[in-house]
């Protein structure tokens, strides 16, 4: 090979090609050849060395088209593949250890090689549900466009790192990646963008697709975007971005490595739709030119600034898409999933299995109805319909003989104490009402929700009390409040104390007793029985005399029961999430926070 | 578990299951035990019972007897057709069997006149 150098100065640099062919045969697995291809590999300088593709673009096309150049990630070569053999062969003459852009000045090291590496990540293809549709506007649309916005005076405007942004419809907060639903800017869409939708629908890519917020974004050569993906919950499916003013290469990644760079000419449209939209990341590298595949070749494309007009639609509702690794609704909900696996298990094991071994000795101590509910009751036509959500041993269900009363609990020794008394009872859980809608003409819920473990539990056994409920039925709730000496009337529950606590009714910090519960991995207080509650979410504990006789130590069985004792207004907080209802009253009745509902409609 | 109480119930609250009523029964022991009539409780009670389920809950069951497949017109008034529906509607209990929901065929056992209804967390 004669390269017009001294044989010495050739032998020096054809033993230094040598080495640096080895390098990238063992890196990349391409053959380096000492035949004449139309495919070079710069053998000594690549991305991590700073090469970009530019700069190869740049010193390369002086000799030629060029047809394909290749970065490799993580690696210090790149190929280069002309048109033809003859170019390449006049780049490799003229470049070969003469070029001083490796490092430290030192000069390129090339060689050829039969074939170029198989750059599967990097392909044409267009991820899923993505559209480009060149020529979507017209030059005087586009000025038009254009002239809408004014960034530096708008109220919406405002300058980010990178960029220039205005916002319509709904701001786009840059903090949580969303939107305030709830908030709308005092200007929409511009109407002058109307004539978009309608081209739109009339070449068959949206059916009545209306955005109601826009985004403007103005770069500056140089500025870009990281890649991102827009946030599920935020905005329906698709996403639409029109470039106004520049073109620009918006690349598009894939999880799985797929990397496919996409050309947006001046006055194109984008359509993020499906997979595009919701699993593959865009973004735009901050650069002052693109290199951009043509059918003639490679060439280098200035930025100048360029304008997008990213038209979004608010989703209403949770993002329902398959694309569960990006998907904030489904995140979110997975993680509250877990929160309610362990207020359930709480439940499990601090309610409903303790209700089933102290059943019997709970139902000796429940016989009096208290008054107020049996007033409601009575308040009962005939041949009404009356529920007990959460019956127990059934102490209600005795009332009122003209009016058809069935029960539930999910405690089964506690509903065979009722069945065994001919009451009309089933098992069930009250979260999951196996009644009809609109099923009664009345609900009782009688210290039921306070065992529920988290307010969502709890607000969702009050929507189920509601949905069985007729319309215009009542439904009157009970649960036990954490103040029990109101209006410095101690309740009865702490007046029963034998010790009769007269001023000390606050027990010591110090001498409250946390329980762990594993399950649920939730560490709770025990409560101290008959005094004033501490916290919200307790344990309280039930006393079983063992009535084994063969044992004659006599002993005690402790039980913890899990509560949540509700604050002043908190019942009424939680009713007040539900819009078909009206609060009739609510009302303290001896320790307990009580709530009148009438359901207003369906 | 009475048919009026058969009346209400629904494995709606399932997963998956969009209407889940009327519950297919499949009954073992039926028992019948005596009510004291109210003609006046009975006659504002048919309003809120879909008649149809009724009547085929207790023709499946074998307990139809002479119930008429309609609501009579003045049913009010209609002393032997209120003590029919009284009968239907009060007196037969369902002891042992499974209620079964329509969509699924998931089973909901009626052990000692009481229908099991609880479900697991992955049925929810």
């Amino acid at each position: 090979m004669e390269n017009g150098h001294s044989r010495k100065q050739g032998r020096k640099l054809n033993k230094k090609v040598k080495k640096a062919q080895h390098i990238v045969e063992k890196q990349t697995g391409i053959t380096c050849t000492n035949n004449v291809t139309k495919n070079l590999v710069i053998c000594n300088c690549g991305l991590v060395n700073g090469l970009s593709e530019d700069i190869i673009y740049h010193h390369f096309s002086a000799y030629g088209p060029l047809e394909k150049i290749i970065m490799i990630t993580g690696e210090s070569c790149a190929f280069v593949s002309f048109k033809t053999a003859d170019t390449a062969e006049l780049a490799y003459r003229n470049i070969n250890g003469k070029l001083n852009l490796a490092q430290d000045d030192k000069p390129l090291l090339l060689s050829f090689v039969d074939r170029l590496p198989e750059n599967s990540n990097c392909t044409n293809d267009l991820p899923s549900g993505l559209t480009v549709i060149d020529n979507f506007v017209t030059e005087e649309e586009e000025e038009l466009l254009l002239s809408l916005v004014c960034f530096d005076e708008q109220e919406n405007s405002s300058t980010l790192k990178h960029r220039q942004v205005v916002h319509y419809g709904y701001e786009f907060r840059y903090d949580n990646n969303n939107v305030d639903k709830d908030k709308p800017l005092l200007h929409g869409i511009p109407k002058e963008c109307n004539f978009l939708w309608d081209r739109l629908q009339k070449l068959g890519y949206t059916d009545n697709f209306r955005p109601d917020q826009l985004t403007v974004n103005k770069y500056q050569p140089g500025q870009g975007i990281p890649p991102h993906i827009d946030t599920h919950s935020a905005f329906d499916d698709p996403i639409l971005s029109l470039s106004l003013s520049s073109s620009i290469v918006m690349e598009f990644r894939h999880e799985n490595g797929s990397h496919v760079p996409i050309f947006l000419k001046q006055r194109s449209l984008l359509i993020m739709s499906d997979e595009s939209r919701y699993n593959w990341t865009h973004g735009i590298t901050p650069r002052k030119t693109d290199i951009v595949s043509l059918e003639s070749g490679l060439k280098v494309v200035q930025r100048c600034t360029r304008v997008s007009f990213t038209f979004r639609k608010l989703l209403k509702g949770e993002c329902q898409c398959r694309f569960t690794k990006k998907c904030d609704t489904y995140l979110k909900n997975c993680a509250d999933e877990l929160v309610n696996h362990s207020a359930s298990q709480l439940e499990k094991i601090h309610v409903h299995e303790i209700y089933e071994n102290i059943a019997d000795h709970f139902s000796d101590t429940r016989h009096k109805p208290w008054p107020n509910v049996v007033d409601f009751i009575n308040s009962f036509d005939v041949g009404s319909v009356l529920m007990d959500a959460g019956c127990g041993n059934g102490k209600y269900l005795n009332c009122h003989k003209n009016v058809f009363k069935v029960g539930f609990d999910s405690s089964a020794s506690l509903i065979n104490l009722c069945q065994e008394k001919g009451l009309n009872v089933i098992t069930c859980n009250c979260l999951y009402i196996p009644f009809r809608d609109e099923s009664v003409d009345g609900v009782i819920s009688i210290a039921v929700i306070h065992h529920l473990a988290n307010s969502e539990r709890r607000l969702r056994a009050i929507r189920e009390l509601v949905r069985v409920s007729r319309i215009n039925g009542n439904i009157l709730i009970y649960v036990w409040a954490k103040d029990q000496c109101k209006d410095q009337q101690k309740s009865s529950y702490l007046k029963q104390d034998r010790r009769n606590r007269k001023k000390d009714d606050l027990p010591q910090e110090d001498k409250i007793q946390n329980v762990t519960v594993k399950e649920s991995n939730i560490t709770l207080p025990i409560h101290i029985n008959r005094t004033q509650f501490q916290h919200q979410d307790v344990l309280v504990p039930w006393k079983l005399k063992d009535s084994n006789i063969d044992d004659k130590s006599k002993s005690e069985k402790l039980f913890l029961r899990f509560y949540h004792v509700f604050d002043e207004g908190e019942l009424e907080d939680l009713c007040k999430k539900l819009d078909n209802i009206e609060i009739v009253k609510t009302y303290y009745d001896q320790g307990n926070w009580c709530i009148l509902l009438k359901k207003l409609k369906s | 578990m009475k048919l009026i109480t058969h009346n209400m119930l629904t494995s709606k609250c399932m997963k998956g299951v969009t209407v889940g009523y009327p519950l297919k029964i499949q009954a073992v022991d039926v028992k019948t035990t005596e009510v004291d009539f109210n003609p006046e409780f009975i006659s504002r009670l048919i309003p809120k019972v879909d008649w149809n389920v009724l009547c085929s809950a207790a023709e499946s069951i074998g307990y139809l007897e002479d119930l008429p497949k309609e609501v009579t017109e003045n049913y009010e008034n209609n002393v032997d057709f209120l003590k029919k529906a009284h009968r239907v509607l009060l007196e037969i209990d369902i002891i042992n069997g499974e209620l079964i929901c329509p969509e699924t065929g998931r089973k909901f056992p009626i052990n000692n006149g009481i229908p099991n209804m609880l479900l697991n967390e992955d049925e929810v």
